[in-house]
């Protein structure tokens, strides 16, 4: 099957694997070299050329550069997967370019750029969250599945159950590409198909019996203590602007307005943007927008 | 030495002692290995496991360097499912595993003696803000023999001590280790819940109290 277009999308310019902790992940890169450097980061079960759509509209300014994290799209999978060593992964990446770059982040990868320009404000200029701001205190669930109350020893025995079945685990593939899209059609209904046939097609990989997910089956299936109320408190020690950018549309992928104003009241520096027309996917959705508000945020 | 296939890892499970009786699982702490354990062999009259954590030991490492004791837990628990039901002895962050196991398979794991070493405390009972920085995650102290240089990440994950009680709460019978050493946080809560019972802290006596718990 011959890649598909999509209006607007721009394939990167440079592509290369970068080693973290001797992981290795891919980078796609726009936009002259020699110009000041931006780092895209991409949310959970996404991949780095989601951002195809906004980085060329960054590009005429910027050296865009876009990490796909462990576990996720051509990036290498490890055996096993916690929040720290994406944050970890994001530093590595913007120490090796040897200048401070503005640091861009969708959802969980808008999270995981808070917390690396909290871990390492030295390699940041400024900080772009796009509806990265944590789950709900009640815990996350997608939509259609019921949150689980039960009390962490009872779901730590579902976990545990799981990992007996981890070597066993697979993507099913399903027969067409065009699967793939309506399955994750149902879980972002704003996103078009067309859209998703572009994004999904660089997501995915033909096998023998049709289609199966790049990301790895074992991604998402940790446990530990980490609780919602613990996101907000630390941001009071940002040493960057932060600009927080959301959709107006709704979308039971965006958190409660007032869950983020209250974790945003944390942020010393904080500029919001919200993009009319979007709802959680603001830059797949928007791109023109939201390269608008970047670019007026992002300091050349 | 049993090699257990466990999703990418292949761990190495010790069989340390034969016998008839109540096994026991003995759970190593950070830097250390199953030969931790040697001692444990004369001193119980069931057989004896003693298992080499992820990146520890005769044990693969994690690609990737995500270790934390949710994930050794897993590993614990490959081997309850090659060994079945066993007590279970943990050292250091082998105790803090040893515990998540007691609360999540307590059908499999009757009572458990937690007793102090390397990775007991954790990195605290909350996040410490002032204190995440890349240099605190990449500085992980001098290089443990035998080990991933990772594993001494499982000397900093975070051990709310309401969490550890959960687990507390919802296992059968917990020996704490009583003595001259710092009880964390997680500690002392697990210890304050009604499963928990405090008992001398040298190895001989620990064991001793094990194997006389009346268990059904």
């Amino acid at each position: 099957m011959s890649e598909p277009h999509y209006p607007g999308a721009v394939a990167p310019e440079r592509s290369r694997f970068f080693a973290s902790d001797g992981v290795r992940l891919r980078v796609d890169a726009w936009g002259d070299p020699s110009a000041g450097p931006v780092v895209l980061l991409h949310g959970a079960f996404d991949h780095g050329r989601g951002f195809d759509l906004l980085a060329p509209l960054l590009a005429t300014r910027f050296h865009v550069l876009s990490l796909t994290s462990r576990g996720h799209g051509d990036s290498e999978w490890v055996d096993s997967y916690a929040w720290q060593n994406d944050v970890a992964d994001a530093v590595n990446l913007l120490r090796s370019l040897g200048r401070p770059a503005h640091l861009v982040g969708h959802s969980r990868g808008g999270g995981q750029a808070t917390d690396a320009a909290l871990w390492a404000p030295e390699c940041v200029r400024r900080l772009v969250n796009i509806d990265g701001f944590g789950p709900p205190p009640e815990g996350f669930s997608p939509p259609g599945v019921p949150l689980d109350p039960r009390p962490p020893p009872l779901r730590f025995r579902d976990y545990l159950d799981r990992r007996r079945r981890a070597g066993e685990r697979a993507w099913r593939p399903y027969p067409r590409l065009e699967d793939l899209v309506e399955r994750r059609r149902a879980q972002n209904p704003r996103l078009s198909r067309e859209w998703l046939r572009y994004f999904l097609f660089h997501g995915a990989r033909e096998v023998e019996g049709g289609w199966i997910w790049k990301t790895d089956p074992e991604f998402a299936g940790g446990f530990g203590p980490w609780r919602p109320e613990w996101i907000g408190p630390g941001w009071r020690r940002l040493r960057v602007p932060m600009l927080a950018m959301v959709g107006t549309e709704p979308d039971s992928w965006r958190l409660d307005e007032a869950v983020a104003s209250q974790r945003l009241a944390f942020v010393p520096e904080l500029t919001r943007a919200a993009v009319a027309g979007a709802g959680h996917f603001v830059h797949m959705e928007q791109p023109r927008e939201t390269a608008d508000v970047l670019l007026g945020f992002l300091e050349p | 030495m049993i090699s257990l296939r466990h999703g990418r890892v292949t761990l190495a499970l010790h069989p340390l002692r034969e016998g008839t009786g109540r096994a026991l699982l003995c759970l190593h702490a950070v830097g250390g290995s199953a030969h931790d354990f040697r001692e444990v062999a004369r001193l119980w009259s069931g057989p004896v496991f003693a298992l080499d954590f992820s990146g520890h030991g005769d044990s693969s490492p994690l690609r990737g360097g995500g270790y934390f004791p949710e994930n050794l837990a897993g590993d614990a628990d490959a081997a309850l499912a090659r060994i079945g039901p066993a007590l279970l002895v943990g050292a250091g962050v082998g105790a803090y595993v040893a515990l998540l196991l007691a609360g999540g398979r307590p059908d499999a794991v009757p009572a458990a003696l937690l007793l102090p070493g390397a990775g007991l405390e954790g990195g605290g009972p909350a996040p410490d803000p002032a204190a995440d920085t890349i240099s605190r995650w990449e500085d992980l102290g001098a290089p443990l023999a035998g080990c991933d240089p990772a594993v001494r990440r499982l000397e900093r994950d975070l051990r709310p001590p309401e969490y550890a009680e959960a687990f507390a709460r919802a296992a059968g019978r917990l020996l704490l280790a009583e003595g001259d050493f710092p009880q964390p946080p997680w500690w002392k809560a697990v210890r304050a819940t009604p499963t928990a019972t405090p008992v001398p802290g040298d190895l001989v006596s620990g064991l001793a109290r094990l194997a006389t718990l009346s268990i059904d």
